[in-house]
């Protein structure tokens, strides 16, 4: 019964960090969108907080600029148990246009972290992000902390 | 005591490192590094055509896209001499006012969150999502518009579209006002964190270069638009430019711009004349240097092409000028360590436009990460 009310408090509760890793802000400004009352990400439970010390889910944006590669791989260990890694953008998937010769970007983000879901797009669309959220955020989490237990 | 604020941060949207020197709970001095996003776009522009070039300019930035691909596509105008045709400079100045009132009612929200002012956050992002709409429906993208060419724009504008964003305007034009009160006329809101915070007098912004909303809000009367041939020779419409050089002037003189913009727009939208779009260009080879006013300030495209490749390529892009401005000159002995947080978000920090260059030592790593050397060096003391 308690992991059953575990659960339930877990998934109404999403604590989000934005690490834009060397992208165009076009993604970033996109989640901003979602913090509007049209999209009202806080009815989900979702709060954006940018904390990565409490926070549930990672966004990441951008291309994995040169000084990201060590740095993002701190902030994934700095964040606490359970976590889901939520990739925006086709930029943290593929590198997107920057990702030709001569660029300094190191795309894809999953060679350096474990990606849990991935959202395509230049930028996704604030539903899809939101979508990408709610698929992964509250059921991995709520059954990640089962298994810390 | 030297207090780090980011790169990845609650106050903070994009990574940055801020640097406040502060005694107490005053902040004395700051300095601030870059190089988080850099992606060595000029360098990956080197060598490529035009229709490749013109998506990477697009991407310098994503809050002011849609200025760069028009500075980019007005440069190899001047390289071949030639203008677009006049209703694609039309439909042209109608998305880029568009751009500038989702832009400023953006960096005002980021102010408004900044001052822990929810309710002003959320009425500026309520206000800015029809704007985001009417730039969907004109271009069919939110972000990335993938809207001008080199000659013109990509496609034409129906009269149903243009009623519509007509709509948008008159809808934003009756509610916008109150939302200005709220923040100009509110007891608690503008006095806090934002009269007499963070003051850079008219010498200090010239000295700093700083442009755009930030440098007219401290006396500098200066819009690149007014020398741009469409705006000057097409529209009515005033510079706005303040005098006090705070937190508040900073603010208010990006509300007061959407007022111009709405005109422009309806303007825009009144007058369109009847012709193509879009017109092709043959482009020789040569270099030019173009300016237009972004929504931040100045930015500038330097090109140099050959007639087919682009063999060099520099952006001037306006933020780099108004960050150190503010690390420089606004951050100097504010009172407290609130203060320094919305001072920054007040002058409208886009990291994404900022990055330039990044220092590489032998073995190939990042050694150094400022976009440009600091011009404020008196922490290292």
């Amino acid at each position: 019964m308690l992991d059953g009310l575990k659960d339930i408090i877990r998934k109404s509760s999403i604590h989000v960090c934005l690490v834009n890793t060397g992208g165009c802000n076009g993604c970033d400004i996109e989640v901003v969108a979602l913090l509007s009352p049209r999209y009202d990400l806080e009815q989900y439970g979702i709060y954006v907080h940018n904390n990565p010390r409490e926070a549930d889910v990672l966004l990441i944006t951008g291309a994995l600029a040169e000084q990201w590669k060590d740095k993002l791989q701190k902030i994934y260990a700095k964040t606490p148990e359970p976590k889901v890694v939520v990739a925006i953008g086709n930029c943290p998937l593929t590198g997107d246009v920057f990702n030709q010769e001569g660029s300094s970007v190191n795309a894809p983000v999953s060679d350096y972290i474990p990606v849990d879901a991935e959202v395509s797009g230049c930028p996704p669309r604030p539903t899809e992000i939101l979508a990408a959220i709610l698929a992964v955020g509250p059921d991995a989490i709520a059954a990640r902390g089962r298994q810390k237990l | 005591m030297i207090l780090p604020i980011g790169p990845v941060h609650p106050g903070l949207k994009e990574p940055l490192r801020l640097k406040l020197k502060t005694r107490g709970e005053k902040v004395l001095s700051a300095e601030i590094d870059y190089g988080y996003i850099h992606r060595g776009i000029e360098r990956i522009m080197q060598g490529k055509t035009w229709q490749k070039g013109i998506f990477l300019s697009e991407r310098v930035c994503g809050i002011c896209s849609y200025i760069h691909t028009q500075t980019f596509a007005e440069t190899f105008e001047k390289i071949a001499g030639e203008q677009a045709p006049l209703r694609a400079q039309y439909l042209r100045v109608l998305t880029n006012e568009l751009d500038r009132i989702q832009s400023h009612l953006l960096a005002n929200s980021t102010f408004f969150k900044a001052l822990e002012h929810e309710t002003l956050f959320m009425y500026m992002l309520t206000l800015r999502e029809p704007v985001m709409d009417a730039i969907e429906l004109l271009t069919g993208n939110r972000v990335n518009m993938g809207w001008n060419v080199v000659g013109g724009v990509k496609m034409d504008i129906k009269q149903t579209h243009m009623d519509q964003i007509m709509q948008i305007m008159n809808k934003l034009e009756t509610d916008y006002g109150r939302y200005v009160q709220i923040y100009e006329d509110g007891p608690l809101v503008s006095g806090l964190r934002s009269k007499d915070v963070g003051v850079m007098t008219r010498e200090e912004s010239i000295m700093a270069r700083a442009v755009g909303p930030i440098g007219r809000a401290s006396g500098l009367e200066h819009d690149v638009r007014e020398q741009h041939h469409t705006y000057k020779d097409n529209f009515d419409w005033n510079v706005v430019w303040r005098k006090e050089g705070d937190n508040f002037a900073r603010t208010m003189n990006r509300f007061d711009e959407v007022w111009e913009s709405i005109s422009l727009i309806k303007q825009v939208i009144n007058n369109i004349p009847e012709g193509d779009v879009r017109k092709k260009i043959d482009i020789p080879a040569g270099v030019a240097e173009w300016r237009n006013e972004a929504p931040r300030g100045e930015v500038t495209y330097s090109i140099e092409t050959n007639g087919n490749l682009i063999k060099n390529i520099s952006i001037r892009t306006p933020s780099i000028m108004n960050i150190d401005a503010c690390a420089k000159y606004m951050l100097n002995d504010v009172a407290t360590v609130a203060d320094a947080v919305a001072t920054y978000a007040s002058s409208d920090p886009c990291i994404a436009c900022a990055e330039r260059v990044t220092i590489l030592d032998e073995t190939g790593s990042v050694r150094d990460f400022h976009g440009v050397h600091n011009i404020n060096s008196n922490l290292k003391g």
